[in-house]
């Protein structure tokens, strides 16, 4: 009987040796105890064993350990990479989950990165960081088809591109030489017709951004040009406001009783001497009860 | 003396004037956007270059452009072209009232909100040394040396020879050949 005792006991303490030394194990405890750097360390070391190279809840556990540690240094490189890793953890975690024991909290933490290279793509276009945005959406686009390949992406491509269209005509505004903003919006915007070609926003802001370019065509007319010259620049100026034109048209059916577009087509056709559809939507824009009440 | 007879544009043009006053009175446009009036001051500075007036008197001091009507052709006027010159003679631009009793001017030009004063001002102004410029169609036939015309969708400019004759106006021939319409 004692020498049975013995070996049981043996073994269990083999077991809680041998369990004492699992990475998987050790990291969970450096990741309770609040040691990001440790823990990630350890479940690093674990995935790669063959104990837990295809083990989803090691992969989870790194999934969490990483997103941590994103929050911790988000809006650095540092902490984009961590999400990267973050999110291959969570989706190798979906892929070995057979059960499905751990996908709830898996799918869960990865919507919420996902969503958060979104949130800092928009932040990053808020601050004028226009290559970072892109990268960010691009993030944001790949994360998501990889959980749901059919996943509709087509309002949050159109929402990203309006805002990013928005920035290149901000800086074209900014400095009217610069035409190579010019191009970037106006192929930014037709990207977002390509995919919806009823989207308000694109048709408007298109519109406006070739008849701008038409206007500054004539604004940026020398004072001594000569006839010839002038009359060389009008045209180049009306193919800017005849390609502006379809796009306010288009705006306008969308929501007729909109005092932009009217103002808008109001100055297109003006710019284009016609006079009558001029006054016509001039007269429309003035028959708009006021602001308030619209 | 030329009349405006009932069937002229410009009797036609008066019938419409109601309509015409209307839009005289809405907002005016934002000046940095107005491209017409960018044009038209382009195109009067050009006029001004091409065309030698006769009078002795008209070669000396100011070279005047009278504005009536036409607010942001005038603002555009004195932006860019008032600190140059024609010939020796510095441009003055200058804005004038809705009233056919025009001083000395080299040119006149009378915005298509303006059109009540034309009659009376095409017959004050006969014989005299003032290019009359308008914007509205049959114009050349009631006086006007110049009209600005819209011809497929951009601004242009109609020329009547005789009516330059008669104000004691020597057009130059680039001026004649780059216009939509000239008439002799």
């Amino acid at each position: 009987m004692a020498p049975r005792i013995l070996i049981t006991c043996a073994v269990a303490l083999l077991a809680v040796a041998l369990r004492a030394q699992d990475p998987l194990v050790e990291a969970l405890r450096k990741y309770q105890a609040g040691d990001l750097p440790g823990a990630r360390s350890l479940i690093d070391e674990a995935v790669v064993t063959d104990a837990h190279a295809r083990d989803p809840e090691a992969w989870l556990l790194r999934g969490f350990v990483y997103k941590d540690f994103y929050k911790s240094r988000a809006g650095s490189t540092e902490g984009d990479a961590a999400r990267d890793t973050a999110l291959g953890s969570l989706y190798r975690t979906i892929e070995l989950d057979r059960d499905s024991t751990y996908r709830e909290n898996a799918v869960q933490a990865y919507e919420f990165l996902a969503r958060s290279c979104f949130n800092d793509a928009a932040k990053a276009l808020t601050d004028g960081n226009d290559p970072r945005a892109v990268e960010l959406f691009d993030a944001y686009r790949e994360a998501v088809l990889r959980l749901d390949p059919h996943q509709d992406m087509r309002a949050r491509e159109t929402e990203f591109a309006n805002a990013l269209g928005t920035l290149y005509t901000r800086r074209f505004n900014e400095d009217r030489t610069r035409t190579e903003w010019f191009e970037k919006a106006a192929d930014t915007y037709r990207g977002v017709l390509r995919i919806d070609p009823d989207n308000y926003g694109a048709n408007y802001n298109l519109a406006t951004l070739f008849y701008n370019m038409g206007v500054y065509r004539i604004r940026e007319l020398q004072a001594e040009a000569d006839i010839i010259t002038m009359q060389q620049v009008q045209q180049v100026a009306r193919e800017y406001f005849q390609l502006a034109l379809p796009f306010m048209l288009k705006a306008h059916d969308m929501n007729p009783a909109r005092g932009e577009t009217l103002l808008g087509l109001e100055g297109i056709y003006y710019s284009l001497q016609d006079e009558m559809n001029s006054e016509k939507f001039r007269r429309l824009y003035e028959a708009l009860p006021p602001q308030g009440e619209r | 003396m030329r009349r405006a007879s009932p069937a002229t544009p410009l009797r036609r043009l008066l019938l419409a004037l109601p309509l015409l006053l209307c839009s005289a009175a809405q907002q005016p446009r934002d000046a940095e956007k107005d491209t017409t009036s960018i044009l038209q001051a382009n195109y009067l500075y050009n006029i001004a270059k091409l065309v030698e007036w006769r009078d002795e008197g008209m070669r000396q001091g100011n070279f005047i452009i009278g504005v009536i009507g036409g607010a942001n052709l005038y603002q555009e006027l004195i932006k860019q072209y008032s600190t140059r010159t024609i010939g020796k003679q510095p441009i003055e631009v200058r804005k004038l009232p809705r009233s056919p009793e025009v001083e000395r001017c080299h040119i006149l030009f009378v915005g298509k909100s303006e059109l009540a004063v034309l009659p009376e001002l095409f017959k004050r102004m006969q014989g005299k040394p003032t290019m009359i410029i308008t914007e509205y169609a049959g114009a050349l036939e009631d006086g006007a040396v110049v009209n600005f015309v819209k011809v497929d969708n951009l601004l242009k400019y109609e020329l009547s020879m005789a009516n330059a004759r008669r104000h004691g106006l020597v057009v130059g021939l680039t001026l004649k050949n780059l216009a939509h319409r000239v008439e002799e």
